[in-house]
């Protein structure tokens, strides 16, 4: 079942196509991936589909909504994670999600949300005192509040240490499990390999490829191409957790 | 969404950051401890001792007896602040010039000496005054007039056909602090309604927190009003302090009636509170809502009669300045507070500020931006 319908997406910036007519669709359940180079317009892409930025031309459907329509309607059942989440200073943490929570007019059991994302302890810390890590986990936890059938995030694992982006993939795998669709950015080619079930690769506004990360590996290597063969055991980033450890940091 | 979980949404974000502004330090100076320096300041220019006085350098260039004690009676009258660093009257004029004093009384050498002939002293006071201060100048003389002429009586006995008795008719007369009082609670309005959101909004919208507000359910009126809500709440706590350290500090005199006093105060800040949404909400950054908001504030201010009353304007500019959204603010405070007036029958004031309010929350409202 399509959860996630677009088709001939477009945003003009100044007569230029930033996003240009693009269409493609996300299955219910599944981790889709939008990958590409600055300024290839994945951001564009997403706040459009989240109706913050207004459609051009195309239609995008959100569980059969349309967004441009029904941005309110679309709101309540989408999760959206921004690129650098920032909440308001001198707030706790169980107060952010209480105020979440009442966004959508729903009161919320705090402490699970924030086990969920394993920032119990820090119930009643100040959200400003928080990490890098914790900040985007907390960020993941506000955003689920009102349990949403479509959950993006933007680049969430840029800046963080590799610790902190495999304990954000676990937390993005649960996430997955409960049912949610994810729709996300990244710069990281091994986190879309390992997170994403579909990727779609943009550049200059447009889809250049779409599929399954396996099945766009094979048509590289169909049409000849060849990497120097090396047949390393381990690599920088597996010394790296070996020494360190996989544990989560602050 | 139902209206009970519409005002759920309300009801949480105002406890929240209420809570919140207590925990700033910053924000609870300028918003509680500011106004009270204010207070001490305006206080102490204006406060108790109101009565008028004269500000005076006293030259005694005679050697009488009569000058000497004529001096230690000037010196003791409250109505005369005499300088007594001053002894020439070359450093008097200076001084003069400068405003710094009122007046110069200068008692000539002759002063209060006896001739051969007569059986009593006699003299003449010399007042100078300069030009810019005519009218201290001419009642001194006036005043001293009067205090020689209850000298002469003691030397001379004349009957006085006709006289004049001044006496004061109305107990409850404005004070100069109680009328500098409702400007400076209008001052801590604007404070509270204008320089907080149009400081604060650009802020959240700089960090992207209004923007992933967006993304929830939240809608414009409910932002507003959980705003409204808490910013109504401080506002109500910082002029109860400044209505205790007024009244047990400098005499206050609240004639009115304190729930009609705190309703017209919750009115007039959520009305004002709509020009610091209008600017805080449409600007982009901070350097955008600087120029623009004082530029509204600051002639506000000054126009609206908080810090000098308004009849000293020209007549047209009074006329222009009765319908700025400040200016019934300031009179409806001082009708009820000093004068004891009731709602009803400060319409006018009612009337000017329910209209801003309506005009003003249209403009917030049109002008609003998540980011």
């Amino acid at each position: 079942m399509k959860i996630l319908d677009v088709k001939g997406l477009t945003k003009t910036y100044s007569g230029i196509n930033v996003v240009d007519g693009i269409s493609f669709f996300v299955e219910k359940g599944e981790v889709f991936g939008i990958l590409g180079p600055n300024g290839a317009g994945k951001t564009t892409t997403l706040e459009m589909i989240e109706a913050l930025v207004k459609i051009d031309s195309g239609v995008v459907l959100i569980d059969g909504i349309n967004v441009a329509e029904k941005p309110y309607e679309i709101r309540k059942i989408i999760g959206v994670q921004p690129q650098s989440p920032s909440f308001q200073d001198k707030t706790k943490l169980s107060e952010l999600l209480e105020m979440f929570a009442s966004a959508y007019g729903e009161k919320v059991n705090a402490s699970k949300f924030l086990e969920d994302v394993q920032l119990l302890e820090k119930k009643n810390a100040y959200v400003e005192t928080l990490s890098g890590g914790q900040k985007q986990r907390f960020s993941i936890a506000t955003a689920l509040v009102h349990s949403p059938k479509v959950f993006f995030l933007d680049e969430p694992t840029t800046g963080l240490d590799p610790q902190a982006r495999r304990n954000l993939w676990e937390l993005i795998k649960e996430i997955k499990s409960r049912g949610v669709t994810v729709i996300l950015t990244t710069h990281y080619m091994d986190e879309a390999e390992m997170l994403c079930d579909r990727i779609a690769v943009m550049d200059n506004g447009k889809i250049i490829a779409l599929d399954t990360p396996k099945n766009l590996i094979k048509q590289l290597l169909k049409r000849g191409f060849k990497k120097e063969q090396r047949v390393d055991q381990a690599n920088l980033e597996d010394v790296f957790i070996d020494l360190t450890g996989k544990e989560l940091r602050v | 969404m139902s209206m009970r979980k519409q005002l759920l949404t309300v009801l949480t974000f105002t406890k929240i950051n209420t809570r919140r502004f207590f925990r700033d330090r910053l924000a609870i100076f300028f918003t509680v401890i500011f106004p009270l320096i204010f207070l001490f300041i305006f206080g102490s220019l204006f406060g108790k001792n109101s009565n008028v006085s004269f500000k005076v350098a006293l030259i005694n260039q005679s050697k009488s007896t009569f000058s000497a004690t004529f001096v230690k009676e000037i010196e003791d009258n409250k109505l005369f602040k005499v300088n007594k660093n001053l002894t020439s009257l070359d450093q008097a004029k200076e001084k003069m010039n400068r405003g710094e004093i009122d007046a110069t009384i200068v008692l000539p050498d002759s002063f209060g000496t006896q001739s051969e002939t007569a059986s009593y002293p006699s003299g003449q006071v010399e007042v100078y005054y300069s030009q810019n201060n005519t009218q201290a100048g001419t009642s001194l003389v006036s005043v001293l007039d009067g205090v020689l002429k209850g000298v002469n009586a003691q030397y001379i006995q004349i009957s006085v056909p006709f006289t004049v008795k001044g006496e004061q008719t109305n107990d409850k007369g404005l004070s100069s602090f109680d009328y500098t009082f409702s400007g400076l609670l209008g001052f801590s309005i604007i404070g509270i309604g204008i320089f907080g959101p149009m400081s604060v909004f650009p802020e959240l919208k700089k960090q992207g927190i209004l923007r992933r507000l967006h993304t929830t359910t939240i809608r414009v009126w409910q932002y507003f009003m959980s705003t409204m809500a808490s910013q109504a709440i401080i506002g109500l706590l910082s002029f109860a302090i400044q209505f205790v350290v007024a009244i047990t500090v400098f005499d206050l005199k609240v004639v009115g009636n304190y729930f009609e006093l705190g309703f017209f105060l919750l009115l007039s800040t959520v009305m004002i509170l709509g020009i610091g949404l209008s600017l805080g909400g449409w600007a982009k950054n901070e350097r955008q809502v600087a120029p623009l908001g004082n530029l509204i504030t600051f002639p506000m201010i000054f126009l609206s009669g908080a810090f000098f009353p308004r009849f000293l304007m020209p007549e047209w500019l009074q006329k222009v300045s009765s319908f700025i959204p400040l200016t019934p603010v300031i009179d409806g405070i001082r009708l009820i507070a000093t004068e004891g007036k009731h709602l009803t029958e400060i319409g006018t004031q009612l009337g000017l500020v329910g209209l801003w309010l309506v005009v003003i929350y249209v403009i917030a409202f049109r002008v609003f931006r998540w980011e």
